[in-house]
Parts: C-alpha cells; sequence; structure tokens
C-alpha cells in the first residue's frame, strides 16, 4: 500500500460513516482497513459526530395505529412460532456444571502465540491502563487450526478484548459468541465475526470482577441466551 | 403465564435485545416504545412524507423482529443500532425514488415540520439534545454542514453531491470529513457527546 493509496482510503472516512459510498468503494475501505489501524482509528474517531446526527431530529410521535399495526404482526408470527413467552426475566443463565459436564476433558491446553488479528469496530477500551496478556486454550477436535489471547484491561473492570486467528469461517446464519464464566453462571457476550483468514476480534464489555472463564460458541446469527454447544475456546481468569 | 410488560421494564436495552432474539414479543414491544419515536422522527425528517415514514419505520422494526438481527453491543447502543437501521432503510427509499420531490426539498433545506402534540418527559429530554446537536451543526461552515445533511438525511451518494453542487468530488469527501470532524469536537467541548453514547 502507498502512502497515496492510505491517503485517498483514509479522505473517504467521512463519506464511509455517513453512507455516501458505492458499494464497492465500502468493500474496498474496509479490505484497507483490515490492515490500516490509521484508517480504523480515524472511523472510531468521528463514528461519534457520524452517530449524533439522527439525534439532532426533534421527536415527534408516531401515530398510535403503526404500534398496534406492528404489534398484530409480531404477535401473530410469536404465536406461530410458539415463542417462548412465560419467563420474562431478565437472560437465562445456565449452571456450568450441570451444562457442560464434559467440558474440561475436551478442551486442551495449549499456550499460543500469537499476532494481533485484525478487527474493526469494537470497543476501545483505555489505553492507559496496564494491560495483562493470557493465551487461549481451544478444542483442536474442532478447531485445529485456532488460537486466541485475551487482554485485560487493569484488574478487569473495563472489560477485555478477545482477539483470535485460525477461526474456521461459519455458515451465514451462524457467528462466534463470546460469555463470561462467572460462579457457575454464562453471562452472554457480544456476537462476533471472522475474516476470510480466520482472524477477528470481540470487545468483552463486561466487569470480570470474580469472572472464572472467558469463553466462545457457536451460535444463531443474533446470540444466544445460553450457550448452545460445549466451548470451542476458554481463557482462564 | 402470559408476559406481563411491567416485569421487563427495568431491563436495559442489550437485555431486552437478547429477549427479542429469543422471540419474545413483549420485549419488542418495549423495544418499540422505548426506540419507536426516535425511529419515526429520524424516517420522518429524511423522507419528509408520513406515510413513507411510518412504512419505512415499520419495516425497520419487523426486519429486527423477522430475522433477529444481530445487535452487538461492542458497536454502540441499541438506540444508536436502530437508528441505523432505520436510517439505511430510509437511505434505500430515497434511492428507490419513492420519495418525490426531495433534491428540491434538500437542497433548499427542508424545515422540519411539526404538528401540536403533547410531549412526554422522555421527548423533550430528546428535543434538549437534539437542540445541542443542531446547535453544535450550527457551527459547521455552511459548505461542510450542507454537504453533511445531504448525505446523510437525503441519502445522495458523495458524486451526486459533487455533481449537485457543482464540486469536484474530492472536495465533497474533505468537506465530509472534516465537518465530522469539527462536529465531534464541537460535542465534545460542548460535553454533550457522553449522551449519545
Amino acid at each position: 500500500m502507498s502512502a497515496r493509496d492510505h491517503s485517498l482510503y483514509q479522505e473517504e472516512v467521512g463519506a464511509y460513516l455517513l453512507g455516501a459510498l458505492t458499494e464497492l468503494e465500502v468493500q474496498a475501505l474496509e479490505r484497507h482497513m483490515v490492515h490500516c489501524p490509521n484508517c480504523r482509528d480515524e472511523v472510531e474517531r468521528l463514528r461519534p459526530a457520524a452517530e449524533a446526527l439522527p439525534r439532532s431530529v426533534e421527536q415527534m410521535p408516531p401515530p398510535p395505529a403503526l404500534k398496534t399495526a406492528l404489534m398484530e404482526v409480531v404477535d401473530k408470527e410469536a404465536e406461530e412460532r410458539g415463542a417462548e413467552t412465560a419467563h420474562p426475566a431478565r437472560p437465562a443463565r445456565r449452571r456450568l456444571g450441570s451444562f457442560f459436564p464434559s467440558l474440561r476433558p475436551v478442551l486442551v491446553a495449549g499456550a499460543l502465540a500469537l499476532g494481533v488479528a485484525g478487527g474493526f469496530g469494537v470497543a476501545r477500551l483505555s489505553e492507559s491502563d496496564e494491560a495483562r496478556t493470557i493465551s487461549a486454550q481451544v478444542d483442536e477436535k474442532r478447531i485445529p487450526e485456532a488460537s486466541g489471547r485475551l487482554q485485560v484491561q487493569g484488574d478487569g473492570k473495563n472489560g477485555a478484548i478477545l482477539r483470535v486467528q485460525g477461526m474456521p469461517s461459519l455458515d451465514s446464519n451462524q457467528v462466534y459468541q463470546a460469555w463470561v464464566a462467572r460462579d457457575k453462571t454464562f453471562v452472554p457476550q457480544p456476537t462476533f465475526e471472522v475474516g476470510d483468514t480466520g482472524g477477528g476480534a470481540v470487545a468483552i464489555p463486561d466487569d470480570l470482577s470474580g469472572a472464572d472463564q472467558i469463553l466462545v460458541t457457536r451460535e444463531p446469527r443474533g446470540g444466544a441466551r445460553a450457550p448452545g454447544e460445549v466451548p470451542i475456546l476458554s481463557v482462564g481468569l | 403465564m402470559p408476559v406481563v410488560v411491567s416485569d421487563i421494564r427495568n431491563l436495559a436495552d442489550e437485555e431486552v435485545m437478547q429477549l427479542v432474539g429469543a422471540g419474545n414479543p413483549r420485549a419488542f414491544e418495549l423495544l418499540y416504545d422505548r426506540h419507536g419515536g426516535a425511529s419515526f422522527s429520524l424516517a420522518y425528517r429524511m423522507v419528509g412524507n408520513r406515510v413513507t415514514a411510518e412504512d419505512i419505520t415499520q419495516e425497520a422494526f419487523l426486519s429486527i423482529w423477522r430475522s433477529r438481527l444481530r445487535y452487538d453491543r461492542a458497536r454502540g447502543s441499541v438506540r444508536t443500532w436502530v437508528l441505523g437501521i432505520v436510517h439505511n432503510r430510509a437511505i434505500d427509499a430515497l434511492r428507490r425514488g419513492k420519495v418525490h420531490d426531495r433534491r428540491r426539498e434538500t437542497l433548499d433545506g427542508v424545515e422540519e415540520r411539526h404538528e401540536a402534540k403533547e410531549r412526554t418527559d422522555v421527548e423533550a429530554a430528546r428535543n434538549e439534545e437534539a437542540r445541542q446537536v443542531r446547535t453544535a451543526l450550527e457551527t459547521l461552515p455552511d459548505e461542510q454542514r450542507r454537504t453533511i445533511e445531504l448525505a446523510y438525511f437525503a441519502g445522495f451518494s458523495h458524486s451526486q453531491i459533487a455533481e449537485l453542487l457543482d464540486e469536484p468530488i474530492g472536495t465533497v469527501k474533505g468537506r465530509m470529513r472534516l465537518g465530522l470532524d469539527k462536529l465531534r469536537r464541537q460535542l465534545s467541548e460542548g460535553h454533550t457527546a457522553g449522551g449519545f453514547a
């Protein structure tokens, strides 16, 4: 990449955030950003301004009929799906012991040194905090080429960033999802995807005080309330 | 036992989204109650037509419900995410030509249309937030503000804006970036950015 190429791409960052690039231009810029931390940083730096724009609009209430029409459709479809509606309390947290009785034998220990995987759009944590890095354990049967490491900020109260490499591509209806295991419960964290080379990153925004592990599973797109499989990657805290 | 909406009203947006993802219609209703107004307002601001704005809002929320669209909290708040979906839908509508005369309206500066209404506290707070952002926008040089508004609210591409304003594409792109940078600084200096998470 020449300095001129970088300069041209960087000039497009504003148009990118405003949705004013063509689809091809968006793809080209996003490919460039995978390898260009400067442009990624520029996007994140300007993103708050772009995201403030819809908030400049004076509020006006939608017509009540809009909600009525919407909920008629949604209630009907929920009934048809037989959607679970009986337990509206906080998202389910399954107990570790009963849900993953075979977890420990499946996970293969192995300290893995790896380079920093790409990935932009993750939450930025304070760079002034002292960070520590912990290597991940992976299930070598299911993701033999994968590795990962968790960067914990300070005492963990500000979360962490998990970076992975060598992860297999998933079907279009699947995503990877992170979990915080604490006191035998699983707390859902953001979902994430990996690039063509299997590299990716996900921010763990939760306070990790007292947490036991960070886990990763494969879940339906949209994420899950509880892990749907034995984790394929874990990081002991 | 049927879900009682009051049971989930104390949940944070992120937790509500998990229930929506699991197909809970009451959680979806709560999501709409919290963000439907802002969504409709944005759609109306962009297309200037109540019927089309209703269509866009309905399409956006149904897409969230039906496809269980992925919400990733690493990318921002639920509100930002929902408004992003509405924005994309409105852009699609504009580019499909569903909204007529938008060019003249946007170039002349679309006056926001309001009707006499009883405003809720939430609306009042959001209108105060809106006033702050507009104040920050007004500090931008006219050409930067206009370029940003043509792109974001009217859905024009950089090349279309260059043609409309008879300016080189590079100039238009530069104005977008410089304008966003200045807006970011204005919001930051005005201590208003924290409310936009």
